[in-house]
């Protein structure tokens, strides 16, 4: 559903942070993307959710490729997409039952149509008495949760969440990481980008990728485990 | 939430600095329309010779005694088509009238002060050039006043105000223009977040900039009329004080701002205008920022 084909990116007319960037994503799959903090892990990701273009290379989503999609048909795309940002951006003046139902509303649906959803998605990650708080009255936890919620409300096909373990204790990063395991069984692409090397032990990642200088490539190890699980 | 609040922030402080600026321009937005509008109709009216009153002048003379002269004179004019009033001035009226140049005291007993009868007139044309010349054939000594080289010379510099009104309108206009514009992107910029957060979730342009315009037209419209508000009750107050006996001499005879309720429907633009630049600039501005994404 994802591909990238020698996909290069810049910002402004700066240097190529990322470089000859080649990879697939299929439907269903566990991702996990790694590398040094300002390795690129978050520009990739933006790539993805189409906040930024690259400068060179081809990137395909869900079949279309985006140089040729035209820019009024890119919501579209991004609506298949659940992001949880590096750094939740919830917005401040909206509830956290507001902020999570917020692709909901931007899609056209009516609040009575999604607000037993919303609700019960909220009390899922354990927020189901937050409803009405604002996110400055949260902890980073629970703003955390509230930002997961709010990607995966939509039911999106891809799921792409950028350091989702970064400010939580590791307790909290276990259950949020049986979160994503269990949405990809239900289906849903997930690609997590992280530094934490403990989360890589706990995850049934079908590929771990590395970011390093720019480049990316399969982290070796895991792939020699994945192949041996498949002989 | 609940969508009618919409996505924006109910209250912050740039819209509260938004609001006041739009107060500010739509405040002097409705006094130079109040102004110019007065002194339009003054310009018309003057031009038209309508200052409802005219002077008739009896001045002494050989002919005729002065009680005999007034009486005739009284009598030729109340009869006079488009004739509401006339009136005979008092000795004690001119003293009074006369006062402020003269100061108190005995002066006009020495004096041979011309005798003066006020003639109100009815609403509409008068054939003022007859009665002059039938008061100069009827009654010796009389002479009748209509106020027309004044009243040249008033029109002249209504009109000339009136362009110079004009001129200060289509200022104010440009800089409510340019400082709303320029307010509603700081506005918007302290909102840019929201934008870009809804655009990264799948929202299309014109979802978003329905949002901003929405919120910057109410935004703009109150600020509006608290301006306008505050202009009404300014021009009220002026029309006041100039009627009221703490008036300086003369303010009487000043016009009254914004009379009739045309000037008022023309102050009510106010308020839409300004709620109309403020949405149409918030509409451009987040057009313009989510066309700079991809
Ligand atoms: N908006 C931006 N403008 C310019 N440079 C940026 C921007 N965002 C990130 N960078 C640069 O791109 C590089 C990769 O950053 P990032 O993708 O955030 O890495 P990571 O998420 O792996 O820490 C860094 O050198 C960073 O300074
Ligand atoms: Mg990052």
């Amino acid at each position: 559903m994802v591909r990238f084909e020698n996909v290069g990116m810049r910002y402004g007319l700066g240097p190529e942070i990322l470089r000859d960037i080649s990879f697939t994503l299929d439907a269903g799959s566990f991702h996990l993307l790694t590398g040094p903090s300002g390795a690129g892990k978050t520009s990739l990701l933006k790539l993805i959710y189409l906040a930024e273009r690259p400068c060179r290379g081809a990137i395909s989503m869900f079949g279309r490729d985006i140089a040729t999609t035209p820019r009024d048909e890119l919501p579209a795309l991004r609506r298949r997409i659940g992001v949880v940002f590096q750094e939740f951006r919830l917005l401040d003046h909206l509830t956290v039952f507001d902020n999570v139902s917020l692709p909901r509303r931007v899609m056209g649906e009516s609040e009575g149509h999604y607000r037993a959803e919303v609700e019960e998605l909220l009390s899922w990650v354990g927020l189901g008495n937050r409803l009405n708080a604002k996110p400055a009255t949260l902890s980073g936890g629970e703003k955390q949760r509230v930002a997961i919620a709010r990607a995966v409300v939509a039911k999106p096909e891809l799921l792409l969440a950028d350091e989702p373990t970064g400010n939580v204790d590791p307790e909290i990063g276990g259950r949020i990481m049986r979160l994503f395991i269990e949405l990809n069984k239900l289906g849903t692409c997930v690609m997590i980008a992280t530094h934490d090397t403990r989360i890589m032990e706990r995850v049934p990642a079908s590929r771990i990728y590395r970011l390093a200088e720019g480049k990316l490539t399969v982290a070796k190890a895991h792939e020699f485990m994945a192949e041996a699980k498949r002989a | 939430m609940s969508r009618s609040s919409g996505l924006m922030p109910a209250e912050s402080a740039s819209g509260a600095t938004l609001h006041t600026i739009v107060a500010v321009m739509s405040f002097l937005a409705c006094l130079a329309l109040g102004f110019v509008l007065t002194l339009g109709r003054l310009a018309s009216e003057w031009t038209e010779g309508l200052s409802g009153s005219v002077t008739v002048q009896l001045l002494p003379s050989a002919q005729i005694s002065a009680d005999d002269q007034v009486k005739e004179a009284l009598r030729l004019v109340k009869n006079w088509p488009g004739v509401f009033s006339a009136r005979a001035l008092s000795r004690a009226d001119a003293e009074k009238m006369l006062e402020p140049w003269l100061g108190q005291g005995n002066v006009l007993q020495d004096l041979p002060v011309p005798q003066l009868i006020e003639v109100t007139l009815q609403p509409g044309p008068v054939e003022l050039e007859g009665l002059g010349r039938a008061l100069s054939d009827g009654v010796p000594g009389a002479h009748l006043d209509d106020h027309q080289r004044w009243n040249a010379e008033l029109a002249a510099f209504a009109t000339s105000s009136e362009a110079v009104g004009w001129s200060v309108l289509l200022l104010i206009t440009a800089a409510t223009l340019a400082i709303v514009i320029f307010a509603t992107q700081a506005g918007l910029q302290a909102h840019r977040e929201i934008v870009e957060v809804v655009h990264m979730i799948g929202a299309r342009d014109v979802f978003i900039a329905n949002e901003f315009q929405r919120h910057f037209l109410w935004l703009g419209v109150r600020g509006g009329i608290i301006g306008l508000v505050l202009a009404a009750v300014t021009l009220v107050g002026s029309s006041f004080l100039m009627d009221s006996r703490e008036a300086p001499v003369g303010a009487q005879y000043l016009p009254q701002f914004v009379s009739s309720p045309l000037h008022y429907t023309w102050l009510l633009l106010v308020p839409v205008m300004m709620g109309l630049i403020a949405m149409w600039t918030a509409r451009f501005t987040v057009l313009r920022v989510l066309g700079r994404m991809p």
